[in-house]
């Protein structure tokens, strides 16, 4: 279970570069609840799932993980309790490093590292089963680097490693963005197959109001640094992409408002 | 003879050298400037050290440990207190000369009847060839104690690259080159990368300094100035090195490596006995390395003019 309590962050705080990209989120996720987020471009959507993974420390509020309160852990330290798949397909693995021992990495996720060989014939021997499990032709490749494999294959596995040891929380950043849309489909197709399977808590970002649609048990919709709706049970099932784009059409005409309303100050003021 | 053979083993020290910059350079992608300053803080441990009676072995373990703490501490100025790293290892540097200074007590300590690991290896020798004065190594006749220390620099430095080649493929290890390679994942993965910097500059540094120690003790000193420009040498043989071998397998970078760095020293002999004057030397070196830095992008844009070229 995820909690987060009134989070905050502003970035370049006193300079021209201000951003107060979260201003006050709340939000609790149930155990095995898988929760879609949407959002204009620069609402706050990676920032949040950030602030969760500990990219960062948020100026207020406090976020507890599984019982515990992570609010001051350093990233590294919560990756015990977070599995992350980034939206670039580059951040995920480690391009000079061959399939295996990326995913012998995986497998030691927050877990002590020490001078135990990092890839024994009872790890190599099971490799293959769950590359394979993937269908993305990689079982026979094992020793090849990461570099050679396409942004879809990345993915694939990241979202392989990052699922490796039962994660409590699973972070998905438009992590099909990048990608044409055979493997975006591919990838989204796994996504939904190893988190319910797993049942696995999960956060996932998107762009795409189909997977936003079809995905997940709970939506929640953000702007400017905010939960503006937050759509669960039968709301969510009943929800089409039609209802989204209302929806977004709806923040726009805000915007619009908001924006005559500043140049009718202006107007007045200045 | 005498000459290239000592080359060979000169070289084979060296490739210590080698793979600490090859850690640091490659692996982390950290420009390591300790490593002037490590080189020779190995050599004036184990020199003093071997001054005052301590046993070679323990001399030489000693150089390693002071290079580790010299790698750590440029870690850890890079990391925790956020100094760029150029300038990290300009400061340990710069710091270690003078404590070089104040280890010595003087700028350069002669080993003349101490005893090292190159007399050492001299009397194991000697008493295995029952007294003879020469002795053949690959078909050459060579005195015994060329003979003896290349020997022992040959098998010491053939553990130290299997001992590292195992390191790197263990979890630690591995989540070393992953920090080097991707530090976002291998940080979202639970592995904290400030830490991995700071072991592996450790690392990196140590053998820079065993390259120090075993460098005294075979040519019969520790010189306060030992280490200049050895960044650019450890470079020059890395990437050498790398033209040899032409594949990013971890076993084989090793050994491309430690050969890099034999046939760099192999050439450096070759061209001062035909009478290229010293003093260039470092010039040279400089020279070389800016062109295999240079070259591959050269190449790359000459190769696609010329396709454009074509194509018009
Ligand atoms: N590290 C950062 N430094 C400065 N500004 C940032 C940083 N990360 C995000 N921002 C800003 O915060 C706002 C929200 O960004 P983000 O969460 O990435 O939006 P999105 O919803 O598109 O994922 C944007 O205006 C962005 O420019
Ligand atoms: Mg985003």
């Amino acid at each position: 279970m995820l909690e987060i309590r009134g989070i905050a962050k502003t970035f370049n705080p006193g300079t021209l570069n201000e951003v107060r990209a979260l201003q006050g989120v709340d939000l609790t996720i149930q155990e095995g609840s898988f929760v879609v987020v949407i959002g204009t471009n620069g609402s706050g959507k990676s920032t949040l799932l950030n602030a969760v993974a500990g990219t960062f420390l948020v100026d207020t509020g406090a976020i507890r993980l599984a019982g515990t309160d992570v609010t001051r852990w350093p990233e590294h330290r919560r990756a015990t309790l977070i599995g992350r798949v980034f939206q670039n397909p580059f951040s995920g693995t480690a391009p000079h490093m061959s399939i295996a021992e990326n995913l012998s990495l995986a497998a030691r996720r927050g877990r002590r590292r020490g001078l135990g060989w990092s890839l024994p014939r009872i790890f190599t021997d099971q490799l293959g089963e769950h590359v394979r499990r993937l269908s993305m032709g990689l079982e026979g490749r094992l020793d090849n680097a990461i570099g050679s494999l396409s942004g879809g294959q990345r993915q694939a596995l990241t979202l392989l490693m990052a699922t490796w040891l039962k994660p409590q929380l699973l972070l998905l950043d438009e992590h099909t963005a990048a990608l044409d849309p055979k493997s975006a489909d591919q990838v989204i197709r796994l996504s939904e197959e190893i988190v319910s399977r797993d049942r696995l808590t999960t956060l996932m970002v998107t762009h795409s109001m189909q997977q936003a649609t079809s995905l997940g048990d709970r939506l929640i919709m953000m702007h400017r640094g905010r939960v503006l709706h937050d759509l669960q049970g039968s709301e969510k099932r009943r929800l089409r992409v039609d209802d989204l784009l209302a929806r977004f059409e709806e923040v726009r005409r805000g915007e619009l408002l908001d924006e005559t309303a500043a140049d009718m100050l202006k107007q007045t003021y200045v | 003879m005498t000459l290239l053979i000592g080359a060979w083993t000169i070289g084979l020290i060296l490739s210590l050298l080698a793979l600490g910059v090859f850690i640091s350079f490659r692996i982390f992608d950290f420009p390591d400037i300790t490593t002037e300053g490590s080189i020779t803080l190995g050599a004036t441990i184990a020199a003093t050290l071997l001054v005052v009676g301590v046993s070679p072995a323990w001399a030489t373990v000693a150089g390693f440990c002071g290079g580790a703490v010299a790698g750590a501490t440029t870690g850890i100025l890079h990391t925790k207190f956020k100094i760029h790293g150029l300038l990290s290892g300009i400061l340990v540097m710069t710091a270690l000369y003078s404590i070089n200074l104040r280890i010595m007590g003087k700028s350069n300590v002669p080993l003349l009847s101490e005893v090292t690991l190159a007399t050492r290896a001299e009397q194991l020798a000697a008493s295995l060839l029952g007294g003879a004065a020469n002795f053949n190594v690959f078909g050459w006749e060579v005195g015994v104690r060329d003979g003896a220390m290349f020997v022992f620099s040959l098998l010491f430095i053939a553990l130290v690259g299997v001992l590292l080649y195992a390191f790197f493929r263990t979890n630690l290890g591995t989540a070393m080159r992953a920090a080097g390679d991707n530090a976002q994942m291998i940080k979202a993965l639970g592995a904290n990368v400030d830490h991995m910097i700071i072991g592996g500059l450790a690392l990196a540094n140590g053998l820079v300094a065993l390259a120090g120690a075993l460098l005294a003790q075979y040519q019969g000193f520790a010189d306060v100035q030992m280490g200049i420009g050895m960044v650019v040498w450890g470079l020059a043989s890395v990437i050498i090195g790398e033209a040899l071998i032409g594949s990013p397998s971890l076993g084989l970078t090793i050994v491309g490596a430690v050969m890099g760095s034999i046939l760099f020293r192999l050439l450096v002999a070759i061209a001062l006995r035909a009478g290229l004057d010293p003093n260039d030397l470092k010039l040279i070196t400089a020279t070389f390395v800016f062109l295999a830095l240079i070259l591959p992008n050269l190449l790359a844009s000459l190769k696609s003019n010329n396709a454009r070229v074509t194509n018009a």
